[in-house]
């Protein structure tokens, strides 16, 4: 049976050399006999399981594309995203292959135009080296001039996971840990503030970009490639973002009308259309009318996010300043 | 005795410098009508009507070549609508050499702080913009370049037009 490697481009690497390196992260048993050593990721749907990428005269070993959970659907395949072995390092990464994307973007009944800027989440990634609460790589130029980002992997939980298993005893998981988890956003909202004092937005704030690294014990903001163009505000999208985390956070979960409705909720009837979240009309953001023991302070902020909400925050200072009032005790 | 209405008061202010901020919306355009129609029968005015064409980071682009042509879409439009309205203002009566164009390519967070950013350089006594009446979801997400100007302009008159 033909074993060569097909080559795209010329490499320093022999494919015996590749296979050695494969052969000490995966065992000789599970070591490729066919695949091909790819320079110039363009299409990456060709970038098969088991061939190996070569950027900066580093091998990559591909392995699985990976999947993003949207809310209430089913994970959607990234096929440019990929998990892969370094193999000079002997080390898991994420690739980000380019994907020239143009969204559009719905957040409640808006439509707006979103890119995916590979150079944006490049230009992040170089500003934020060293930064715990932001995931890690580098970029690199593909031969054809791709910015491919090349992202430590991350081992833990999304922040979202943590939130739903604490959260089964509402009354319990504000007083014995919402105080902690308010001051991990804390922090997380210093490191936006952070990108926003150097000109760039994260520009997809979910509670689902936050990932706990359990090698470090550090909370990091993952995902940084989308774009859009502002002309009002341009950290608006991000202080949406953010508000929806920490309606997400101190509700232990989302609270919609249909959870009420289902769960037969005397609270039910107290609600009026302001107290709900001013994009997604379901979600309830005056969270004080259902768990009356959130302080006033607390419920402050969170009715900045209400169709109440006759002020908004513009900045993530303004966001702090307010939530620094915020005291939780028994 | 005539009076120099260019000279500085002493805030440093020119008297009678008007600055319309514009873009190619109909709420600009009412912004203009309504200078044209208040202030134009009248002497000693001058009227800078700006346009702000805010620039993505180049990473916003697929390529420079995508870029270049964003910008030159961008410029094009904005001179064809200055063009009109420089006539709206001289139709109304303000003599040819007292109406000034100005379209700026500018990087910032907003189009509100590029255009206050002007205004104290040109040292404008009033600042006409038209409101463009977005819902309460747009503005909370994407901001409002009036409500901001009327926050943060400061040694200067703000009239947002409906």
């Amino acid at each position: 049976m033909e074993t060569e490697a097909l080559k795209d481009s010329e490499t320093s690497y022999s494919k015996g050399e590749l296979q050695d390196m494969i052969a000490t992260y995966l065992g000789s048993d599970n070591v490729p006999q066919r695949f091909k050593i790819i320079t110039d990721t363009s299409d990456f749907f060709r970038v098969d399981y088991n061939d190996v990428v070569i950027l900066a005269d580093v091998p990559y070993l591909m392995r699985n594309y990976t999947k993003e959970g949207r809310f209430g659907l089913d994970d959607e395949p990234k096929y440019w995203v990929r998990k892969a072995i370094d193999l000079k390092e002997q080390k898991a990464k994420i690739i980000k292959l380019v994907f020239h994307e143009e969204i559009e973007a719905r957040v409640g009944d808006m439509v707006f135009k979103c890119v995916r800027s590979p150079g944006k989440e490049a230009a992040i990634l170089e500003m934020v080296s060293g930064h715990k609460n932001f995931m890690q790589g580098i970029a690199i130029r593909d031969t054809a001039g791709n910015i491919v980002r090349i992202l430590d992997f991350i081992q833990g939980k999304r922040l979202d996971e943590l939130i739903i298993k604490l959260a089964d005893k509402h009354e319990e998981f504000f007083y014995e840990h919402l105080p902690d988890y308010l001051a991990v956003y804390r922090e997380m909202i210093k490191a936006i503030q952070f990108l926003h004092d150097k000109g760039q937005k994260h520009g997809d704030i979910r509670r689902d970009h936050i990932l706990f690294d359990r090698n470090t014990g550090d909370y990091r903001w993952i995902d940084f490639d989308y774009d859009y163009y502002h002309e009002a505000n341009m950290f608006g999208y991000d202080l949406f973002g953010l508000g929806n985390i920490l309606v997400f956070l101190v509700g232990g979960g989302d609270l919609t009308i249909q959870t009420l409705q289902a769960g037969h909720s005397p609270f039910l009837e107290k609600l009026s259309p302001a107290d709900m979240n001013i994009i997604f009309n379901n979600r309830v953001a005056n969270l004080q009318k259902i768990y009356p023991y959130i302080p006033d302070a607390l419920n402050y902020v969170l009715l900045h996010f209400s169709n109440g909400a006759n002020l908004y925050y513009e900045n993530t200072g303004q966001l702090l300043e307010d939530l620094a009032e915020v005291q939780i005790s028994t | 005795m005539s009076v120099d209405h260019t000279k500085c008061d002493i805030t440093g202010v020119v008297e009678r410098h008007i600055m319309i901020a514009v873009d190619t919306s109909d709420n600009a355009r009412r912004a203009v009508l309504f200078v044209g129609d208040f202030f134009g029968c009248y002497e000693g005015f001058q009227v800078t009507l700006l346009h702000i064409i805010l620039e993505p980071e180049a990473t916003f682009f697929h390529d420079n070549d995508e870029r270049q042509k964003w910008l030159a879409d961008r410029l094009a439009e904005a001179n064809k609508i200055m063009e009109e309205y420089k006539h709206i203002l001289i139709d109304a009566g303000f003599p040819q050499d007292k109406v000034n164009v100005r379209i700026d390519t500018m990087r910032g967070p907003s189009i509100a702080d590029c255009i206050i950013k002007e205004q104290e350089e040109m040292k404008c006594c009033t600042i006409v913009i038209g409101r463009r009446g977005i819902s309460k979801k747009e503005e909370f997400i994407f901001g409002s370049t009036s409500n901001k100007i009327i926050h943060e302009a400061k040694k200067c008159a703000v009239l947002v037009i409906e």
